[in-house]
């Protein structure tokens, strides 16, 4: 950091603003198609959910970090987080009550039909890592952030 | 014709490949962060964009090449708007632009 003197509010460019306002859509829609893809192409829930967080990212870049904070709202993140493993984990015990072990997606067949192992990993792909990982990738941008006054960022 | 297009994928190719190793030279020689910054975004505008015409110019008409397309326009958006920011938070720091005689930093 330089001189205590150079610290003043974060002034928003016109071209990162720009830039951001055409891409992040066209970022949003390709994080969603690498989550959707996961089980059957490359890609996956893990890198899906890291771009969707990255789109935030963005946001905050552009637009200063504590507005992109405040309008994210750290129950959004929580709950991504949350509720994706909620997901994962009443999947995997949702087999355990079925009488299988853990995952095995199989005894999802009579309710889900002959594909349920793809179902299986699809819900743990999309509702469960992706949503972990972009709930996790979010807060802990905003917790690194945090502390940077020069930017508008808040002491924790 | 095939001979035209094949000539074309070379120069592109070789441009493309120009580009990366001047600004990799560049990354390596050039004295400050502004200077570094603005040879850096180089090799990913042209340089890797250069390359992705090459790929468009071999695939020829296929869906394949939609993709190829979409990266070079946002390619094109994205490292020169990244070498802005990167600039401009030089500059917000108070860094000092390199002048003849001074020190490399």
């Amino acid at each position: 950091m330089s001189g205590s003197d150079s610290i003043r509010p974060y002034t928003e460019s016109e071209i990162i603003m720009t830039a951001v306002r055409i891409v992040a859509p066209f970022v949003l829609t390709y994080g969603l198609f690498i989550t959707f893809h996961g089980a059957d192409s490359p890609g996956g829930g893990f890198q899906g959910g890291a771009l969707i967080g990255v789109v935030v990212f963005m946001l905050a870049f552009a637009f200063g970090i504590a507005p992109t904070r405040e309008w994210v709202g750290s129950g959004l993140m929580t709950a991504l987080a949350a509720g994706g493993v909620i997901v994962f984990v009443s999947v995997g015990l949702g087999t355990l009550a079925l009488g299988g072990k853990f995952l095995e997606y199989g005894l999802y067949e009579p309710f889900l039909g002959p594909d349920a192992t793809k179902w299986g990993m699809e819900a743990i792909e999309i509702g469960g890592v992706a949503a972990i990982v972009s709930g996790v990738i979010m807060a802990l941008f905003f917790l690194t952030a945090a502390g940077y006054a020069s930017q508008g960022g808040e002491d924790v | 014709m095939n001979e035209i297009r094949l000539g074309a994928i070379f120069v592109l190719l070789a441009g493309g490949v120009f580009f990366t190793f001047v600004s990799a030279v560049g990354v390596i020689r050039l004295p400050d962060v502004y200077t570094r910054a603005h040879t850096a975004s180089q090799t990913d505008t042209l340089g890797a964009g250069l390359v992705v015409a090459a790929v468009v110019l071999a695939y020829g008409v296929e869906t394949e090449v939609i993709k190829a397309l979409l990266l070079l326009v946002f390619i094109f958006i994205t490292n020169p708007t990244a070498a802005h920011a990167v600039g401009r938070a030089a500059y917000e720091e108070g860094i000092e632009p390199w002048t003849k005689g001074d020190e490399r930093r």
